[in-house]
Formats: C-alpha cells, structure tokens, sequence
C-alpha cells in the first residue's frame, strides 16, 4: 500500500497561491493563449469563440459537465484533434508566441513540447523502463547513460522511482492502476515539455491513488505549465491555481480557484459549482 | 418435454454431438494413417507354406503375408477345388513373394484351404535390394572375393558393403557432382563471352586449362569409383528360391540381409526405428516405390519456408496500408472484398497463374537478360522452387492480409494516441508500437498461412513439382540454394506413388507412410508457429479492462 501524507495539500490553498490578473498577464508570463478557437465536428459547432490565456508554472483546470468541450479544448492545444478527420478547428493558439495551427508546424514537435495524459493509463505492452524512455527513443536517443539518467528523473518526478526501482524491466501492464498513470506521467515529462495536458488523469483510479496524483501535480507545476481537465470540482479547487468553467462550448468564466469556487460572477458559474446541475 | 427444449439443454447435446463427430473423424483418420503408414516397417514374419494347387501340384511360397480376406465360395466353383463344398466363404491371403527376377508379379493370393501347412523357419531371409525389389530365400553360399566363405560372416560383409556404398555415393554426388557443376559453369562462361563477342585467345586458353584440370580431377575420382565398384563386385550371395532356383545376387545390390523369423521383439522394435530413419533420410529407389522420401521432406519444407518468407511482409505492408492509410471510402471496402474473394479462387486457377505470368513472362524474360549463355534451355524460364513458392504466397497472401488487419484493428486507440503524444510520427508508432502488438495476428496469419500452402498440390505441379529431382535445391555448390531447380513435393510425392507408380499394390503402404510423414511435418511446423505466437502474446497481452 501506498503511504500518503498530503504534505503540499495541508497548507492553506490561499497561502500557495499568486493571484494574477488573467486579462493582463505580461508576454513572460503566459504559456499558451487561445485566440478565437472555433471546432466543429462536421456541422456540430463543439466550441465557441474560446479566448483565454494560460498562465505559466500554475496548474489551470476545465470544469464543466459532460459534453461542455473541456476535454475537446485540452486535445486542440496538442492537436490530438488531428485525428478526427471530421474536425475542423478556426482561430489560434499560441506557444511561445507562434501559432500551433499554422500549416508549417511540425506536430510531432509540438507534441513533444506539450504532453498529454489519457483518462484511462494506456501503457505501452513493454518494460517500465522502456515506456519512460518511449519519448527519447523516438527522438533517436540511445545513449544508455543518458536514457537510464532521464528514467530515473522522470520516475522520480512522477514519485514512483522507489516503487519501481527493482523491477524497471518487468513488463508495465503488472503495475497498479495508480502506478500506470505515474508510469505515463512520468513518460510524458521524460521528454522534458513545456506544458503537460492532463485530460481526467484521475477518473479511473481509486481515492488513495487520486491522491497521490494530486500531490504529484502540485510538484509538477514547478517544471510545468499544467492543464488539468476534471468533472470533479474538488479536485480542481485542490489542485489548480485557474478554473475555466465551460458550458455547451462556451467557456463561461475564467479567473483563478478562489474566486471562482467563492464568488463566481456568472449564474451557470454558481449554479453548477453549488450543485445545481452538471 | 416442453421445458427440456427450453431449458436449452437440446442445443448443449446437439452441439456436442458435433464436436465430438469432428474430433472421431479426425481422430480416426490419423489413426488409420498412423497404422497403415507404420506398420510397412515393422519388419515382417516370413512365411513358408506347404500347398497343393488346382491341378494337384505340390509347391512352396514363401513370403510376407499382405492382406487377408474373405470371398464368397461361389465364385471359385468353376476352379474344381478339392475343398469342402458346405463352406459358404473362402479365406485367402495376399502374399508378398518377392523375387521379382524370377515371376513378374510380386504378389500373388493364395486360397487358405490350399495350404498343407504353414512354417517359419528360422533360415529364411529377406534381401533388401537396390534394384527388383525384396528377395526371399534360403542362403545356399556367400562369396567373398571369388572365394566361398563361411555365412555367418555375412552380415559383417554387409556391413562392410554398405560402407562402400556410401562412399561411393558421397564421391558420385558431391565430389563428382561439383566438377561436373563447375565444368558446365566454366562452358557457360566461354559461351557467354562467345556471346558479348569479348572472348580473346587468352580467356580461351584459361578456360581450356580449366577445363581440362577439372577433367584429370575427374577422372581420378571416376577411377577410384571404378576401384570400389570392382571391390564390391567381386562379392556375391546365392540364394535359393522357394522353387528350389538358385540366384546369385551381387552385395552391390543389396541393402539389407534380415532372418525376420529369428529376431525377437527388441531386435524388431529396433529394426522398425531404422527402418523409419532410412525412410526420412534416403533418396527414393525404384520409380519412387522404395527407399526414403528426403528429397521430398526437404522440398515441401524448404518450399513453405521460401513462401513463408515472401508472404509475410507482403501480407503484412498490405495489410497496414489498408488499415492504416487507406482512405475509408468504397474504394477501400471494394479493394477488401477483392483480397477476402481472392481466398475463395480455386488453387489449380493459380498455378496456371503462376506458369503463365512468373515461369513464362518473368522466368522467360529474366533468361534473356541475365541468362542467355544456357539459352535455348531456360534457366528460370521453366517451373522451379521460386516460382513455386511465389504462387502458394500469392494464394495464401489474403489469408495474412485478412489477420493482420483484424489484429490491426483490434488495437485500442488509446495506445495510438500515446504514441502519438508523445511526438512520435505515425510511421514511429507503427514500426514501435502497432506492429509489434499486432505481430501474434500476423503469426496467425502465416500459421493458418502455412498450413494452407503445405498441403496444396495442384498449381504446385505447374510451377515446378517434379517426380525425380535429380539434385536438391540446396547444396555445396555456389550459390548454394538454387531456386531455378525443381524440386520433390510429398502430396505430389503421395500421389505419385499412389496412383502413377508400376507396382502400385506394393506403393500403398507407403503412400499412408508419406501422408503420416506430411501431417506431420505440417504439424510441425504450425506447433514451431504456434509456439512463437504464443510467447509473442504473452509478450505484448494487453491489460483487460
């Protein structure tokens, strides 16, 4: 069993916290901006005119019921929604300045700068260690030294190092539910991203192992600018710095945890955070 | 009765009763093969009987007894046979009598109430012989260089014999072989630069030297065959017949000298493991009738090998670009019932295939770009072991096509999209991820792949089949594997043997030997397939949600 002890969790949320203001954040500050996405999934408008900017090193959390487009805007800003041949998407998002969506962009790249983490943990049918070298390998890494180096970090970073130590070359599927989604935590951050998408990392595991993510994603927005989509509103009024609150496409408010858990300025906002649907 | 039907338990019986039908049926094919293939070589009792024929003669036959059977006494009234008239069936037994040299037939029924009586005697033997066949008799004298000597030396003289024999052999077919090889290879320089119009005087002398000390080479090893062929014809066996003839017979021919009568069952066991180990490692004798079957173990094995090779990756590229990169469009779906559709063409349809376009076309046009010193006799213009093998692949490619993309297909998204961002190309998570998961439905594939093509005969005896390949595919000459060379097949070798040899009642025990030998060489191969697909599962077995 898994010892936690919510180290991070037990201090006050608002003493960790740095407010900013969100409509005026200076160039350094912002990792992402979204200008004026529009996505359709073939004549289904599935978002709507989404503005927003996204701060770097703070961890920025999606709320809203299902089908509101939380998890559809995490997979535009590494083009996942590539995928879908009946997506067509408008509008920019801009990494460092450039546009994501420009025809000159070379996803691979993008993706290896922004990583993302599925709903259910989907590791590779291969050894611990070679799912966490995944990322370098395809880059033409090969390097024992430095592959066994960022192991370790990456392992070590996504807390699962002491529990997987032994057995790096076992396969990755005798891991624990828990232990796979650090296991592809820890691949994702191996590569070393600018921004880590978290799309419900923690839907499919159990309380303790929910925990432990959690802690885990309060460490990592020290390396990372991170993206956390969840339809559990305690977990974003644990974890995040931001909230967007999102609703049948639109984003409705933006604006940092407390606030928007405290004194929500629109309607749906408060309807949906007091219980009322969703 | 009513609720019996609805409990379902009618359905349970009934699809039991099918299952246990297919495996009766299966169960009771490979027994009978098992029984009648094994049992032609368990050395056999050889019998001597005492009898009286029609017309009131007394004589002997010796020999094995075959079959036995039953016939209705009505149909051998007009014979006048002293027998007893009340009985309503007679038994008679086919005896395999051997002696080929001295009646035509080697078989011959004899009526059961004919015979005086019936011994076996410890002196008869059986001569296993090169050429006519088996011979049995009584040893009357054994000659050994000229001289009379005693019999019990006999089977050491054997001995010695058999050791001549094979060196005889590894001179005519590797030594003697590769001068001829190279000799014939030599020509085919000269003629070629004869062709291109380059041959000087000095190339014709070099060839000339060549060839010339490849022939004193030669007729040195041509003499010490010679010598060896004296040595063994000067040592002969006498034998007596069961008619009291007396034949010589040279040790040259002779395999094997056996007293079946005296061997108790150890010596027979022994004997019957032999005899299956000369089955699978010696060429065939005699249009095929006797001897081994290694030429045709050998070519069916090599033949699935090559196939196996070239439909793989075809399969497999095929495969992955239709599921992968192929637009879904009617296109698409068009192009995938052809290939489903393709699996239902009959075979022969193939073969003719094969002969037209790769023998013919390719075959044709390869000979006269790179072989025109050996026109007008083709090289790869003829059925041979490649082209074999590129028919069966191309008849068994939808098979793979079909499990590559159902495993393909079966490979849940969420390990595309991890790949995929982790900033692997699509190319990158196919060749890292998507192939190796799906590769124990690609071994599926080239299992049921395998097992197709190894008993396939037809288009086979269009593309390159042959009765008697005189020299393996494979051997000690460069290039070493020779896929222009037409090879031995065992289903053709079955039929072959079965229905197109001159003594077929003495060919059908080994037909059941062959088709035993085929199942289990095509079991073999599927179990080595088997195996592999299932260590490749338990590698890449996904984790059950």
């Amino acid at each position: 069993m898994i010892s936690v002890t919510p180290k991070n969790l037990s201090v006050p949320l608002s003493q960790q916290r740095v407010k900013l203001d969100l409509n005026n954040l200076s160039p350094e500050q912002v990792a992402l901006e979204i200008k004026n996405l529009d996505l359709y999934y073939g004549d289904k408008q599935a978002l709507q005119n989404i503005s927003m900017s996204i701060p770097k090193g703070q961890v920025t959390a999606f709320i809203g019921p299902s089908g509101c487009g939380k998890s559809t805007l995490l997979r535009c800003i590494n083009r996942m929604n590539d995928l879908v041949d009946i997506c067509k998407i408008t509008g920019q998002i801009n990494l460092n300045g450039e546009n994501i969506y420009d025809r000159h962009t070379d996803v691979a790249a993008l993706r290896r700068k922004v990583g993302m983490v599925f709903q259910r943990p989907n590791p590779f049918p291969k050894s611990i260690y070679e799912n966490v070298v995944y990322g370098l390998r395809i880059t033409g890494e090969n390097n024992r030294r430095v592959l066994d180096e960022a192991a370790e970090n990456a392992l070590r970073s996504a807390a699962l190092w002491n529990e997987v130590k032994d057995r790096l070359h076992e396969s990755a599927l005798g891991l624990s539910g828990g232990q796979q989604q650090r296991l592809v935590i820890a691949r994702a951050i191996a590569i070393e991203p600018e921004v880590l998408l978290l799309d419900e990392p923690t839907s499919a595991l159990d309380p303790i192992s929910t925990l432990t993510i959690e802690e885990l994603i309060n460490d990592l927005k020290k390396q990372f600018t991170v993206v956390i989509v969840t339809h559990n509103m305690q977990q974003a009024a644990r974890v995040s710095d931001q909230t967007a609150f999102m609703y049948m496409g639109d984003l409705i408010e933006y604006s940092d945890t407390n606030t928007l858990f405290t004194t929500p300025m629109k309607k749906k906002t408060e309807d949906y955070i007091t219980g009322r649907y969703g | 009765m009513n609720n019996w039907f609805k409990s379902g338990s009618p359905w349970v019986w009934l699809s039991a009763g099918g299952v246990s039908i297919s495996l009766i049926s299966v169960l009771g094919l490979l027994g009978l093969i098992a029984w009648r293939g094994l049992s032609y070589f368990w050395p056999a009792d050889i019998y001597q009987f005492e009898m009286t024929d029609e017309q009131g003669k007394n004589l002997t036959v010796i020999g094995e007894i075959y079959e036995r059977e039953s016939i209705p006494a009505s149909q051998l009234v007009h014979l006048n046979l002293n027998i007893d008239e009340s009985a309503e069936t007679i038994e008679r037994l086919l005896i395999k009598t051997g002696n080929r040299e001295l009646v035509s037939l080697d078989f011959r029924w004899i009526l059961v109430p004919q015979i005086n009586k019936t011994s076996l005697p410890e002196e008869l033997v059986v001569i296993e012989r090169r050429t006519n066949g088996n011979f049995y008799g009584y040893i009357e004298e054994v000659i050994l260089d000229g001289q009379a000597v005693e019999q019990n030396k006999m089977l050491q003289l054997v001995e010695r014999v058999s050791d001549f024999q094979t060196e005889m052999e590894d001179l005519q077919k590797s030594d003697i072989g590769a001068i001829n090889y190279q000799i014939e290879r030599t020509r085919l320089k000269e003629r070629k630069h004869i062709l291109d119009d380059t041959l000087t005087t000095q190339l014709q002398q070099e060839f000339k030297d060549k060839v010339s000390g490849l022939k004193t080479e030669y007729q040195v090893l041509e003499k010490q065959l010679m010598a060896l062929r004296e040595k063994i014809s000067r040592d002969q066996i006498v034998m007596r017949a069961m008619d009291g003839q007396k034949v010589t017979i040279n040790f040259e021919d002779v395999l094997q000298v056996t007293f079946n009568n005296k061997l108790n069952v150890f010596e027979k066991l022994k004997m019957f493991f032999s005899q299956i180990g000369t089955f699978v490692s010696e060429d065939p004798r005699e249009a095929n009738t006797e001897g081994g079957v290694f030429p045709a173990i050998f070519g069916t094995v090599l033949m699935v090998l090559l196939m196996t090779v070239i439909v793989s990756p075809l399969g497999v590229v095929a495969a992955i670009y239709l599921h992968e990169y192929a637009g879904n469009n009617a296109l698409t779906k068009l192009l995938r019932i052809a290939v489903i559709n393709l699996a239902g063409v009959p075979s022969i349809v193939y073969g003719v295939f094969g002969l037209g376009f790769f023998v013919y076309m390719v075959g044709g046009s390869l000979d006269q770009l790179f072989y025109t010193e050996t026109l007008p006799s083709p090289t790869f213009g003829t059925p041979g072991v490649m082209w074999s093998a590129l028919t069966l692949a191309i008849l068994t490619l939808p098979v793979v096509i079909v499990s590559t993309e159902e495993g393909l297909s079966r490979i849940p998204s969420a390990m595309r999209h991890g790949s995929l961002a982790l900033g692997a190309t699509k190319a990158e998570t196919l060749w890292r991820i998507i192939l190796p998961i799906a590769s124990p439905a690609i071994m599926t594939g080239i299992i049921l792949a395998i097992a197709r093509a190894a008993g396939e005969v037809a288009p086979l005896m269009l593309v390159g089949v042959v009765k008697m390949a005189p020299n393996l595919p494979l051997d000690g000459n460069f290039p070493f594997l020779h896929l222009d060379r037409k090879f031995m097949h065992l289903g053709f070798h079955i039929y072959d043997v079965g229905f197109q040899s001159p003594n077929v009642e003495a060919a059908r025990p080994l037909v059941y030997a062959t088709a035993l030998l085929l199942v289990t060489i095509i079991v073999a191969l599927n179990i080595t397939a088997v195996s592999i697909r299932n260590r490749l599962r338990e590698k890449y077995r996904m984790l059950e949600h």
